[in-house]
């Protein structure tokens, strides 16, 4: 029943909301506030109302009412209003009939005149207009969304033909000297499906293995982004070139230690600052190649002079300076570990892993107008692949340089123990709180009172063992010291 | 020979990811905020996110990016 009230009460609210509203319209100037169309039955009410009006809006509210007035025949009973009485309004106004009898018959007769002035007609603003002009912004978007749908579409499908381009007229080469060309690692076993794997519209992976010396190759294929407008449009301000990425992994035994550089003298200042091993162990700055007749495009980055003059022998040289253009940087590297890990000091704690590879950098040449047939001009360079990797095979230090490096890489290491030093302290220092709070919970945890009492006993004695040999030890110091 | 399974290359183009980040706030600001210019926005980011998307992604996520 409570409930009935309520409702019946909420009902209640909104209609005398509603009734309140239509008290108001009522009013003839309240009138000229809302649509003409829902109230068009006032419109010819209007005149007479108004004359009503004034009586009625002084009972109301007076404030509104003026404010809201717009017709021009109002005006008169505006004035009328503004006095209290409108009969003293209608008195009043008879002095002013002498002297402005006929300005007032004029005012009638004016505001006729003005209700027959010409409508203007106000254009219709642009966004309720329904032609082409007003969905000019649309047109524009979705012309743009196609322009870059059709670049996508064709850049994707060039960078396809370049690949298969390069992947036909190298396939011979590679197929003679691996025995596995094309795995894309999702079989559990090793098997050789021929195909180029793609792992974006713009790269290109292929692993081939299988080589006596080697683990394996992974060839890159990064080509520019021409699938992607912006790129496209990017490249428009600064060109740049498609890239073949060779990465070998040799075999432990297969290579010895030695870190070693050649390319331009851009990339290796790059790669200088970038990569782990280079900026480790290639401290001087890349120096010019014209010693070995290389052009002056490159340069070379080496661990030790050893290493250049075995490296740079007439095969090799006769590679470089013949392709010496398409050449962006060659690396033979044991201490491989990619480009320098940017981590904060606490968190490195160990050194990173090291592989014992050989990275080709090479440049398509056409520096990106690069057609299928510019892909032939690559073979050469594959050839110096597998001339490289039979030779990191065949090269080895002498003791002298055997020394050297195996110096060099020792003081790597110490230099990374020293930073690292305080850190392994404390994660050292952290490890026997671990254990002391864990034996500790075991002691607590213990139900048998004897068992827990013997387990504190023997914890003790072993604390006073520690104890008793740091005493020692700082005693031998002292000793040692006078 | 064992085969390599390179599955995260070193060097990850972050441009797909950071494409895909923009459209979703642009395309909450034109909802929220009522604005055209937004939505198309959005819109252009999520195609840009498509095209510079590695294969391996999931393609669901990104038909859901274009909604």
């Amino acid at each position: 029943m409570k409930n009935f009230y309520i409702f019946i009460a909420i009902l209640f609210i909104p209609w005398s909301f509603s009734m309140a509203k239509y008290d108001e319209f009522e009013d003839g100037d309240d009138i000229m506030e809302y649509d003409d169309n829902d109230f068009a039955e006032f419109e010819d009410v209007n005149e007479d109302a108004v004359t009503e009006s004034p009586q009625r809006i002084i009972t109301t509210e007076d404030d509104e009412e003026e404010a809201t007035v717009e017709l021009e025949g109002q005006d008169e009973n505006q004035e009328d209003f503004d006095d209290a009485d409108a009969q003293e309004g209608d008195t009043e106004s008879e002095p002013y009939d002498d002297e402005e009898f006929e300005g007032y018959e004029e005012k009638p007769d004016a505001s006729p005149n003005k209700n027959k002035d010409p409508i203007t007609i106000v254009n219709v603003p642009a966004h309720l207009q329904n032609s082409w002009e007003s969905y000019y912004m649309e047109i524009l978007m979705v012309t743009g969304l196609l322009a870059y749908i059709m670049n996508y579409i064709i850049g994707k499908n060039k960078n396809n033909r370049l690949a298969h381009a390069w992947f036909n007229t190298h396939r011979e080469l590679l197929e003679s000297n691996f025995a596995l060309v094309g795995d894309d690692g999702t079989n559990k076993e090793a098997t050789s499906t021929g195909k180029l794997n793609q792992e974006n519209e713009h790269i290109y992976n292929l692993w081939c293995s299988g080589r006596v010396c080697c683990e394996g190759m992974l060839i890159q294929l990064k080509f520019l982004k021409r699938q992607d407008l912006l790129n496209v449009l990017a490249r428009m301000m600064r060109p740049a070139s498609d890239q073949v990425q060779i990465k070998v992994t040799m075999n432990d035994e297969d290579m010895d230690t030695y870190v070693f550089a050649v390319g331009t003298r851009k990339a290796l200042v790059r790669l200088q600052k970038e990569m782990q091993d280079l900026s480790e162990f290639c401290s001087d700055k890349p120096k010019s190649g014209a010693k070995y007749g290389l052009p002056d495009s490159l340069a070379i980055l080496s661990e030790m002079g050893e290493v250049t003059e075995g490296m740079m022998d007439a095969k090799m040289i006769h590679f470089l300076t013949h392709y010496a253009d398409k050449i962006e940087s060659v690396q033979f590297s044991d201490q491989f570990s990619g480009p320098k890990l940017m981590q904060e000091e606490g968190q490195l704690t160990k050194l990173p892993e090291t592989k014992k590879t050989l990275l080709f950098t090479f440049n398509v040449p056409g520096s990106g107008n690069t057609s299928p047939k510019d892909m032939e001009s690559l073979l050469p360079l594959m050839s110096m692949v597998i001339y490289s990797i039979d030779k990191a095979k065949k090269f080895r230090l002498n003791r002298e340089g055997k020394q050297k490096a195996d110096k060099n890489r020792a003081r790597v290491e110490e230099n990374f123990l020293k930073l690292t030093h305080v850190q392994r302290q404390e994660a050292a220092q952290s490890r026997r709180e671990e254990k002391k709070r864990a034996e500790k919970e075991r002691i607590m945890n213990e139900e048998d009172p004897e068992k827990q009492r013997r387990l504190e006993e023997a914890a003790l004695r072993r604390e006073q063992k520690k104890l008793e040999k740091k005493q020692m030890k700082m005693k031998q110091i002292k000793v040692k010291a006078m | 020979k064992p085969p390599a399974t390179e599955t995260n290359p070193a060097l990850e183009d972050p441009t797909p990811d950071y494409m895909n980040l923009l459209g979703m706030v642009f395309s909450m600001c034109g909802l929220m905020l009522k604005l055209k210019w937004c939505a198309w926005i959005a819109v252009y980011c999520s195609f840009i996110s498509f095209a510079n998307s590695r294969s391996s992604e999931d393609t669901k996520q990104m038909m859901s990016s274009f909604m």
